[in-house]
């Protein structure tokens, strides 16, 4: 290994100075590898892994992008095989359904409660607070050591 | 060769835990005897079985770390987890490299914080304490049964293996060393307010006087989570090599949800504190809170994220943890719900425009949040263990999910902190807000001018900052320009400096905020700007990126301590500096790992990593990310706001009352 390391830093080193741009066909496999999982690694995208699958899929959308085939055509195909667990982005169908409809609901029953929890506070009229003792009192002031606040607090 | 004194140390503090295990039942056990035979003196046994607890478990940690520093692979998680070879610092942090050691570490962190409950506690809550330690007790009890029966680090092995497997190589960065243990400090630290609220419903303690600790712990356990999630932050961009810090991983989501929680309740703790009221929503918080700790803990070390069959692989584990969640949980609810309103009397709220209210508008988007990134999470385990369909939610989801409630939680801080409590004037809050909104608009709108093929979320997000900014320095000079009116004798700088002593912990939340900002604008820029590029270069090859013009100099090979590295050099043809990413290949773990390369400024990072080598040219990643030194920045603002803010009644402690002008309303 170090041998033949060593060996391809001597050959490489007389190569003139040349700028390498970036093939756009790369650009647009990554693009679209991002947007798949490694089937056999932990939650990582296939463009983000070093796993041998995660190689050999990016080797396929290169191929399949050389051959012409639009970026849905190889997610597509990717789909078929894997089924919907290969993509990172859950489709909103019978499985993914309540994942996508969850926050907005939730959005509603948390606003909404929270609205009419204000609300009902807010017509209710003022209830007695049972007073606290004297003793409570002077334990609650030694508690929070910060009578200031009620001293201090601004008139708005 | 070592002694057999010293190999056999480690049985010592084996019998420790066992005897930490029956002395924690005692702790446990205590206050319920002491109820049960009216003996309340009993109830005191359980302060000296938390102080003989940690003793005890002190001992059996130093054990496993003298196992570790003595390379004892007669220990099997010894041997699992460490070499010989192993720098010390490494050995030392072995101890939570693995499953058994990380939840010994859980628990001796537990056991550490009972000592402090102690401690805060001898003389301030004295007859609540025991309870308080009893809760805290049994927590310890359900630990140390998975520890001791089911994942035991102080196991041996026969024959001894001549060397350990090593430490997983990615886990050996400094960043990993502090990450867990600052992670566990947080959820771990959210057990004491657990524990305060459990014995406030158990005795009808009255919140006013448990509400000011329960602030303040959890606040403690807050800081330590936000510390141990942007450490792993950090960690995984410096050390994953991905160009990234944060995938929506389900075990960075599992230290996520009870951050979101924690932050809910951290702030609707104040409107208990100062208004009495969410009384019953806020114990509900602490258990939430508690409980995702729990969850975060399991989650990441049942394994049963890898797959849901991982957790079958090792059915007791995973069974033990399943029963010990469901315990905590229906205990824990249970108690909430038959005596969760024991303190019915609460104060109505004046008007929808004041802060209590904001307040809960806060805690409606932090929940929403905790609920979406739980779901996220656990949906496709309950699917597949459901129905056997598989599905992934990965980064796309949580973006689409998670960036328009982070936009709204933003929207919510630039107006809150303005708002007074009880009734705000709507003219004096419109006309504070005027500034702000004009700034975050105009910023807004040039982002939208500049970047037009930007996402919506971009102009959006950065007028937000704009806006929050904006209402930070225009409060602030309006608070110092107050005070000036007021002390016309004082100088500028005295001033500003007074008005934020004088509300340490006002301005201490508005530092935390700011910091905030700061990592807003980290994402921001990193999130949307980000360029990348993946070649195949030779040594002499240029590459250009984003306006840097980086030259492969050369391949080197090497070998360090443990492992066997080839470095790349690059030189920026720009401003000179050299950047030198390796690729390092561990033979006992035989696990190759790349280690990025990092040029960092303020303004942005160049990031470098080599992959493989094919026909003489290698593969080369470099990305830029723009502004991500400013998440790493606004975590440090963060800790010390909290600080400031947490100083508070130590400066009050120290100064005499008398001093406090009277002229300060």
């Amino acid at each position: 290994m170090r041998k033949i390391l060593f060996l391809l830093v001597l050959w490489a080193a007389p190569l003139s100075a040349a700028q390498v741009t970036e093939d756009p066909l790369e650009r647009q496999m990554l693009d679209i590898a991002g947007k798949l999982r490694c089937a056999v690694c932990q939650n990582q995208p296939v463009s983000e892994s070093n796993a041998d699958l995660a190689k050999d899929m990016r080797a396929i959308i290169r191929e399949q992008l050389q051959a012409g085939k639009s970026r849905e055509q190889i997610i597509a195909y990717f789909v078929e095989r894997y089924g919907d667990y290969i993509l990172l982005k859950p489709p909103f169908d019978q499985a993914g359904a309540l994942l996508w409809l969850a926050p907005p609901l939730l959005l509603i029953i948390l606003g909404g409660s929270a609205y009419l929890f204000l609300r009902r506070r807010l017509q209710a009229p003022a209830r007695d607070y049972p007073a606290l003792s004297a003793e409570d009192q002077a334990r609650v002031r030694a508690v929070r050591g910060q009578e200031k606040i009620y001293q201090t607090r601004r008139p708005e | 060769m070592l002694s057999s004194l010293s190999l056999n140390l480690i049985e010592l503090g084996h019998f420790a835990a066992y005897l930490a295990f029956t002395v924690a039942l005692v702790q446990g056990l205590a206050p319920l005897l002491a109820h049960k035979l009216r003996l309340p003196s009993l109830a005191d046994i359980s302060i000296n079985a938390a102080i003989l607890v940690f003793l005890l478990t002190t001992l059996g940690g130093l054990t496993l770390i003298h196992a570790f520093v003595t390379s004892n692979f007669s220990v099997l998680y010894v041997a699992m987890t460490s070499n010989s070879q192993l720098p010390l610092f490494y050995k030392v942090a072995a101890l939570w490299g693995g499953h058994e050691g990380s939840l010994y570490l859980w628990v001796w962190i537990l056991t550490l914080f009972t000592v402090f409950v102690v401690w805060h506690g001898r003389r301030r809550y004295p007859e609540r304490l025991p309870v308080i330690l009893a809760v805290q007790g049994w927590l310890m009890v359900g630990f140390f049964g998975l520890i001791l029966f089911l994942s035991n680090p102080f196991l041996r092995v026969f024959p001894v293996p001549v060397d350990g497997r090593d430490l997983n190589p990615l886990l050996q960065d400094p960043g990993m060393v502090i990450h867990p243990p600052m992670l566990y400090l947080g959820y771990v630290g959210f057990s004491v307010p657990y524990a305060f609220a459990m014995a406030a419903l158990l005795t009808n303690w009255n919140s006013e006087l448990w509400i000011g600790h329960i602030r303040r712990w959890a606040l403690i356990a807050w800081g330590f989570l936000t510390t141990g999630i942007i450490l792993g932050a950090w960690w995984s961009y410096y050390e994953l090599g991905w160009g990234g810090y944060w995938a929506w991983d389900p075990v960075e989501n599992a230290s996520f949800m009870p951050w979101l929680l924690g932050t809910a309740l951290i702030h609707s703790i104040t409107v208990q504190e100062r208004r009495r009221m969410l009384h019953a929503w806020n114990l509900f918080l602490v258990i939430t809170t508690f409980a995702l700790s729990l969850l975060g803990t399991f989650l990441v070390r049942s394994g049963v994220l890898s797959s849901v069959h991982a957790f079958a692989v090792d059915p007791g584990r995973g069974a033990y943890i399943l029963l010990f969640m469901i315990l905590v949980l229906s205990v824990s609810f249970g108690i909430f719900l038959r005596k969760g309103r024991y303190q019915q009397a609460e104060e109505n709220i004046t008007s929808v425009l004041s802060r209590e209210s904001f307040f809960v508008w806060n805690n409606v988007v932090f929940t929403l949040a905790g609920a979406c990134v739980l779901l996220g999470t656990l949906y496709p385990l309950a699917l597949e263990a459901l129905t056997a369909a598989k599905i992934s939610v990965g980064p796309p989801y949580f973006n689409a999910v998670m960036v328009p409630i982070f936009l709204l939680a933003m929207l919510l801080m630039g107006i809150a902190p303005l708002v007074p409590w009880r009734k705000a004037n709507a003219d004096k809050l419109r006309r504070r807000l005027l500034l702000p909104a004009i700034i975050g608009l105009a910023v807004a709108v040039l982002m939208w001018l500049v970047f037009p093929a930007l996402y919506w979320t971009g102009p959006v997000a950065v007028g937000l900052v704009g806006f929050v900014l904006g209402m930070l320095a225009t409060d602030f000079v309006r608070a110092v320009k107050q005070r000036r009116r007021q002390l016309p004798h004082e100088g500028p700088v005295l001033a500003m400096v007074n008005t934020i002593l004088r509300n340490q912990r006002h301005y201490g939340g508005m530092v935390v905020h700011f910091g905030i900002m700061l990592i807003a604008i980290g994402l921001v820029g990193s999130g949307l700007f980000r360029l990348e590029k993946s070649v195949m270069m030779a040594p002499g090859d240029i590459l250009e990126i984003g306006g840097e013009r980086l030259r492969f100099d050369r391949v080197q090979q090497f070998r360090r301590d443990n492992y066997l590295a080839v470095q790349a050099q690059f030189t920026s043809l720009n401003s000179g500096y050299t950047l030198a990413p390796e690729r390092r290949r561990y033979p006992v773990q035989e696990a190759p790992t790349t280690e990025a390369s990092i040029h960092s400024t303020l303004l942005r990072d160049v990031y470098a990593i080599i992959t493989e080598p094919e026909g003489g040219r290698w593969g080369v990643q470099v990305y830029v990310n723009p502004l991500v030194q400013f998440i790493w920045l606004g975590g440090m603002v963060i800790i010390s706001g909290l600080g400031f803010s947490l100083s508070y009644r130590v400066r009050r402690m120290i100064r005499s009352p008398a001093t406090v002008p009277a002229s300060l309303s």
